[in-house]
């Protein structure tokens, strides 16, 4: 015998496509999300990397592979100076093999020998970010007194890449927002077919003296529940495919894409099925009171 | 505060009520009718003659194009929604189309206005398979609508009118499906409903059903209202009824 708490649902007849259609909107709306959020993650990285610091190469080589020698630790000498004394420069050291290895290891792996590799030395310039020097200026400086020295360019592409990515997140922001938007318009119409299939059964337990709050809130929360249990699928399928493009993420880009998420963050990512489930209570409340009202 | 001409002494009054759908023509026109309490009264006339309209309006399935309707003491255009509600809860309506809920069962169909008025299961069951065993149908507990005759699902029908002893109970063609034994049966049990205070309206078409019981008829021809009173006593009448049971 149906139970009290579901005499006034078909299941045979309604309600049958909400939870597949929440499950595929929060599997996708989960995916946009992780990807937004990692876009973000590596933004903050590379704006710190930006704000606080930049680089100095010294090349250990000449062009014609022939090695400088002492010119090196002269060019290293006068461009500590030049960069110490420089506005906005906080501070400036060179790179040992330890650091550079660190340094190096997203690009060539944790275990290469970089002593044996004709890299340049590099020079960290630590950044007052509130008041950052003159980029122009240091790079005259330079190229007057250390014309080997080359002032990193990474800023600038850097900052290329920071405005592309911004723009993705804008991007991720309007679908998801078009995503929101589709949802609730995908449960109205949801509910508004349910309730015309159910019209008959409505109808005949409003006329037994049904409260429209009643209808309204048994609607609600079937849905509810519908939609949590769809949007909980969708929220499970997505995560296995996140993980999988974390780790290749993580394999090809090394530490330069920021792909896994913080603690924080997944608990962000479990509001998306809850949120879902709760959209549909509150879109199934107002739209079953607005069926209600065609009833006296 | 409530106008004391939004109250009434009677089940239900009507004060120059007229229906009409949307701009077709008058189906119902100024009808002025009161039914008192305990009162019992057929509701005859042609098909198409307004009687199904007339038991929309009783019970707060539609509502009048002019005119005033009380139901139960109040206005019905002062009552709020949740009002209305409470109202149709004292109400049982007999459907000529039955209108059962084919997800479930007999039992279900019938106990839904307890459920709906939030009676304790135990009670609803103990009420229910009482009430269907009385109309006969205590061996189809668990068979859906679909799985039973005309006249089981109509005898369903009436089970779930009845089931919360309403103080208005209104019956569209109630004896229309089935035979002459259980018709008698049904109408009794209408009696028994009747005597213990509830109001009946049954609308008909058997002839012979309303000549058997000497109640005053609400008589529509035309979309307009004749009351013709009965042409007997109650005791002629339950006499001719125990006769013919006791046949």
């Amino acid at each position: 015998m149906a139970q009290k708490s579901d005499f006034l649902f078909d299941h045979k007849a309604s309600h049958f496509f909400l939870p597949w259609i929440c499950g595929l909107m929060v599997f996708i709306a989960t995916l946009i999300v992780a990807g937004g959020v990692s876009v973000h993650n590596s933004l903050d990285l590379w704006q710190k990397g930006i704000a606080e610091s930049l680089t100095i190469q010294i090349p250990t080589y000449n062009a014609d592979g022939s090695p400088r020698n002492d010119a090196v630790y002269h060019d290293i000498e006068t461009t500590l100076m030049i960069t110490r004394t420089t506005p906005g420069v906080q501070g400036a050291v060179v790179l040992d093999d330890e650091q550079m290895q660190q340094l190096m290891a997203p690009w060539l792996g944790p275990d290469a020998v970089v002593s044996q590799l004709p890299l340049p030395k590099l020079i960290d310039v630590s950044v007052d970010s509130k008041n950052p020097p003159s980029l122009e200026q240091l790079k005259q400086d330079l190229t007057a007194q250390v014309p080997s020295a080359i002032l990193d360019s990474h800023r600038i592409w850097l900052a290329e890449l920071i405005n592309f990515s911004n723009a993705l997140l804008h991007l991720i922001g309007f679908i998801l927002l078009l995503l929101f938007a589709t949802t609730i318009i995908t449960v109205v119409y949801t509910t508004k077919t349910a309730l015309t299939i159910q019209e008959y059964v409505l109808s005949l337990v409003h006329m037994l003296g049904a409260k429209d709050w009643f209808i309204m809130h048994k609607y609600a929360w079937h849905h509810f529940k519908s939609a949590l249990g769809g949007s909980l699928i969708g929220f499970i399928l997505a995560l296995p495919i996140i993980l999988g493009i974390t780790l290749f993420l993580r394999a090809v880009s090394g530490q330069i894409f920021q792909s896994s998420l913080s603690l924080s963050q997944w608990i962000l990512l479990l509001f998306i099925p809850l949120a879902t489930a709760f959209l549909a209570f509150l879109t199934t409340f107002h739209t079953v009171w607005k069926f209600l009202r065609k009833f006296l | 505060m409530i106008q004391k001409d939004n109250l009434s002494p009677f089940i239900a009054e009507f004060n120059g009520v007229s229906l009409r759908y949307h701009k077709g023509p008058e189906i119902l026109k100024d009808i002025t009718f009161s039914l008192s309490p305990g009162s019992f009264h057929f509701m005859t006339g042609e098909s198409g003659a307004g009687k199904t309209s007339l038991l929309s309006l009783l019970y707060l399935h539609l509502e009048p194009t002019k005119g005033r309707v009380h139901l139960l003491g109040q206005a019905v255009d002062m009552m709020s929604r949740a009002t209305k509600a409470q109202i149709r809860r004292q109400i049982g309506v007999v459907f000529q189309d039955y209108r059962l809920l084919n997800h479930l069962n007999a039992f279900d169909n019938v106990a839904l206005p307890l459920r709906l008025a939030g009676e304790k299961e135990a009670d609803i069951k103990k009420h229910v398979s009482e009430l269907l065993a009385w109309v006969g149908l205590e061996k189809q507990l668990k068979s859906y609508p679909e799985e039973l005759s005309g006249g089981e699902q109509q005898r369903i029908a009436i089970a779930r009118a009845v089931i919360h002893k309403p103080t208005l109970l209104l019956a569209d063609e109630p004896t229309g499906n089935v035979d002459d034994i259980m018709a008698k049966r049904l109408l009794h049990l209408f009696l028994e409903l009747n005597k213990l205070g509830t109001t009946v309206v049954v609308a008909t078409h058997n002839s012979g059903l309303v000549q058997s019981f000497h109640f005053p008829q609400l008589h529509l021809s035309e979309g307009r209202l004749k009351i013709i009173p009965p042409s007997g006593t109650y005791s002629e009448m339950a006499s001719k009824l125990f006769k013919r049971e006791e046949k």
